[in-house]
């Protein structure tokens, strides 16, 4: 079986920082990866990247059949192609608090996918009763709690019918009461066998959900592996790293 | 949101199409001539207070040289100082507005031949005693219209000279104590006394001795108007025609050399101020309606495309663009309206870009308020949050839709409080659009106000009217805010 995701020598600078220095993984359809690393080791790069939100300066990313070379630019149309393989899920939720849940969540497959609006309707309450959320398609998020809000920006991202969902730290800033109801969505996803890329602090969770596990460092994969790498890491750092955060949390 | 624009520039369209140049006379059609005058300038040039009709010994005598020349006369009122810049910039075809002939004016104009003889006379306070003859006009000041012979009548008596629009005003500044004197023609200062009923003022002196002469002002470039005039007023003078308007205003016939001696005017207007108000509140609102308010809908649109424009332009990557919105910024806040309003109006032409009023005023009051709002817009758009860009970014939209979608709708909360202050003083600016000739409200009141000199009721009462119309706007700008705000908690 082909991978889904590939990612290869990806490098990244801004300006005299090197924050990515080569960066392969690959992941099969259905599969959970988790990117885990001290704050400034590139993981957000690496999965903004993988949707062009950052344009990396070398490396190969593809998605499915989309795929860009990034030695040279890439046009406005393979840009477009790539995106529309993923769903992003921001830390800070992003959503636009401007138009309603339903409004978020019909906003990508109406106005940019040219869907017909009872359906992506209709798609979106079965989406918003899928992360908890049926009834509430008419607040605005400003009146949703933290957690609701990530369990929104989550279904806005599954609404496009993705191929996979990028998620960046979706837990970070939330309230640490809030904090389990948004994992549970995450874990749901991944039983159904979404394929997700998470960007997280979460070691637990990343232990009891990933097929596979990426420890970043100083921009590049210094550990890989299942989710043993997490209770028995190889190398020293990210040893380190995980006393430490296993500590604080 | 796109119909609504579209009937928007409908009306724009329907408002260029009014106003139309002179035309030859081909097929025996009556040739059409554009008459520039005040209308400000009684017992010469004004409205007649019961009727609101143009009238006055000017007009009268135009239009009879109209009728005996065959002419389609189409009258433009106009202050005294866009008359000249007017005939320049082929806006109107003659000056019929008591224009006294002199040397610097023959080297640039036609003049017909005169049709008022008159001489020069110091107006001052009733009190002023030390003013008598031009002599004792040096080192003071005195207050004229800028493009009036007077006003270098005055300054070569070496007198300072105020500048203001119209003889009315003029003398407001004497009795003010603002001033010291004003230099005008004997009739025109005996009309004043006679219908003002003012007694604060005296002629306290001769301008000189000089006979000054007044006629119909046109192009170097039209002599067969000018021919077609004089023709015209050797047969009105012929058949009497022209003395008998003269008698009709002055009792006395100036129209020929040393009847001015004998002016003997009559108290005109005997309303009461209560009255001049009431008669003149549908003219202004009339002005109000066809003016100021269409003005304002038009510009404000046209200039809020501008500033999103701008405002995009100056947050774009594209550093050239960046530069052209910040000087078109710069430019417009650094600039005066009215300079900009008669670069656009007076000035254009000159390079073949020739407006009509309505456009002339919409084209510089849109850009005026797109130069304000483009900063208001940019910052507005920099207080959405990035995230709102990446999102919409990832969701598939492309620029335009980001902008358009989710952007600009959470900017608009931002910025209608500060848009609200822009379009308040775009209301208000378009009272300057009668200097382009365009009818409107303030307008109305200096014309009544010049006839009458009710200048406090009048000028208040077009300030209750602008107070009205900006009050109306604020209410609404409530309403509006929590409805763009709805959604915030």
């Amino acid at each position: 079986m082909t991978d889904l995701i590939e990612v290869r020598g990806l490098e990244k600078s801004f300006g005299d920082h090197h924050v990515l220095r080569g960066v392969d993984f690959s992941a099969e359809s259905g599969t959970v990866t988790a990117l885990l690393g001290p704050s400034g080791s590139g993981k957000t790069t690496v999965l903004r990247s993988m949707n062009v939100l950052e344009m990396p300066d070398a490396g190969v990313v593809r998605i499915g059949e989309a795929s860009i070379d990034f030695a040279t630019r890439p046009d406005r149309r393979a840009v477009k192609a790539l995106r529309a393989r993923s769903g992003m899920v921001f830390q800070a939720h992003n959503l636009f608090p401007h138009k309603t849940v339903l409004g978020n969540l019909i906003e990508g497959p109406v106005q940019v996918q040219g869907r017909p609006t009872d359906e992506a309707v209709a798609d979106a309450r079965s989406l918003l009763e899928q992360v908890g959320l049926a009834g509430r398609e008419d607040a605005y998020p400003a009146q949703l709690s933290g957690g609701q809000q990530q369990r929104v920006g989550i279904a806005r991202a599954l609404a496009l019918r993705p191929e996979v969902l990028l998620l960046d730290e979706p837990t970070s800033a939330l309230d640490p009461e809030l904090v389990g109801e948004v994992l549970a969505v995450i874990r749901d996803l991944a039983a159904e066998n979404w394929t997700l890329v998470i960007v997280t602090h979460e070691v637990r969770f990343a232990r009891d959900v990933a097929d596979q596990v990426l420890f970043l460092d100083e921009g590049v994969v210094a550990e890989r592996g299942g989710p043993e790498v997490l209770t028995d890491p190889r190398e020293e750092r990210t040893q380190r790293f995980l006393a430490r955060v296993l500590e604080a949390g | 949101m796109r119909p609504r624009l579209i009937v928007l520039l409908a009306l724009l369209g329907a408002l260029l199409a009014v106003g139309g140049p002179a035309v030859a006379d081909a097929d025996g059609e009556p040739q059409v001539v554009r008459v520039g005058t005040e209308g400000v300038y009684p017992p010469f040039t004004y409205r007649d207070p019961d009727t609101n009709e143009l009238t006055g010994f000017d007009v009268e005598v135009m239009r009879a040289i109209g009728d005996e020349a065959g002419w389609d006369l189409r009258f433009v009122e106009a202050p005294f100082d866009s008359l000249f810049p007017a005939l320049d910039s082929d806006r109107i075809d003659v000056i019929a507005n008591q224009v006294t002939i002199t040397g610097e004016r023959e080297a640039r104009y036609l003049f017909s031949t005169p049709y008022t003889y008159s001489h020069g006379v110091i107006v001052t306070a009733k009190d002023t005693d030390d003013i008598t003859s031009l002599d004792d006009l040096k080192g003071r000041t005195t207050a004229q219209t800028a493009s009036s012979n007077w006003a270098q009548v005055a300054k070569d008596a070496g007198a300072k000279v105020q500048y203001v629009q119209d003889f009315g005003p003029g003398v407001e500044l004497v009795v003010q104590g603002r001033v010291d004197a004003i230099v005008n023609d004997n009739i025109a200062v005996l009309d004043y006394l006679a219908t003002s009923g003012n007694d604060q003022v005296k002629i306290a002196g001769d301008a000189g001795d000089e006979v000054l002469e007044q006629a119909l002002t046109f192009r170097q470039s039209d002599p067969d108007l000018q021919q077609e005039a004089d023709d015209a007023i050797a047969t009105l003078t012929e058949d009497g025609t022209l003395a008998e308007i003269s008698e009709k205003y002055f009792g006395a016939d100036v129209t020929v050399q040393g009847g001015a001696e004998d002016v003997d005017v009559d108290a005109s207007d005997s309303r009461t101020t209560w009255e001049v108000v009431k008669d003149t509140a549908w003219p202004m609102f009339v002005g109000l309606v066809k003016g100021n308010i269409p003005l304002t809908i038009c510009s404000f649109v046209i200039g809020m495309v501008l500033a999103i424009a701008a405002a995009l332009a100056r947050l774009s990557s594209l550093r050239v663009l960046g530069w052209i919105a910040r000087a078109y910024v710069s430019v417009i806040r650094g600039t005066p309206l009215l300079v900009q309003l008669f670069i656009v109006f007076y000035g254009l032409p000159q390079i073949g870009i020739d407006l009509d009023p309505y456009p002339a005023a919409i084209a510089a009051l849109s850009l005026n308020v797109g130069g304000y709002a483009a900063e208001v817009v940019r910052a507005a758009i920099l207080s959405v949050p990035r995230g709102q860009q990446e999102a919409a970014t990832v969701i598939g939209m492309d620029y335009w839709q980001s902008m358009r979608r989710i952007v600009l709708p959470q900017a608009a909360r931002i910025a209608v409080p500060p848009l609200g202050n822009t379009l308040l003083s775009l209301i208000k600016d378009t009272a300057l659009a009668s200097l382009v000739l365009v009818p409107e409200l303030f307008r109305e009141a200096q014309v009544t106000a010049a006839a009458t000199t009710e200048y406090l009721p009048l000028y208040t009462m077009a300030a209750l009217y602008f107070w009205v119309v900006c009050y109306l706007v604020s209410l609404a700008q409530g309403p509006l805010e929590r409805r763009l705000s709805r959604y915030a908690t």
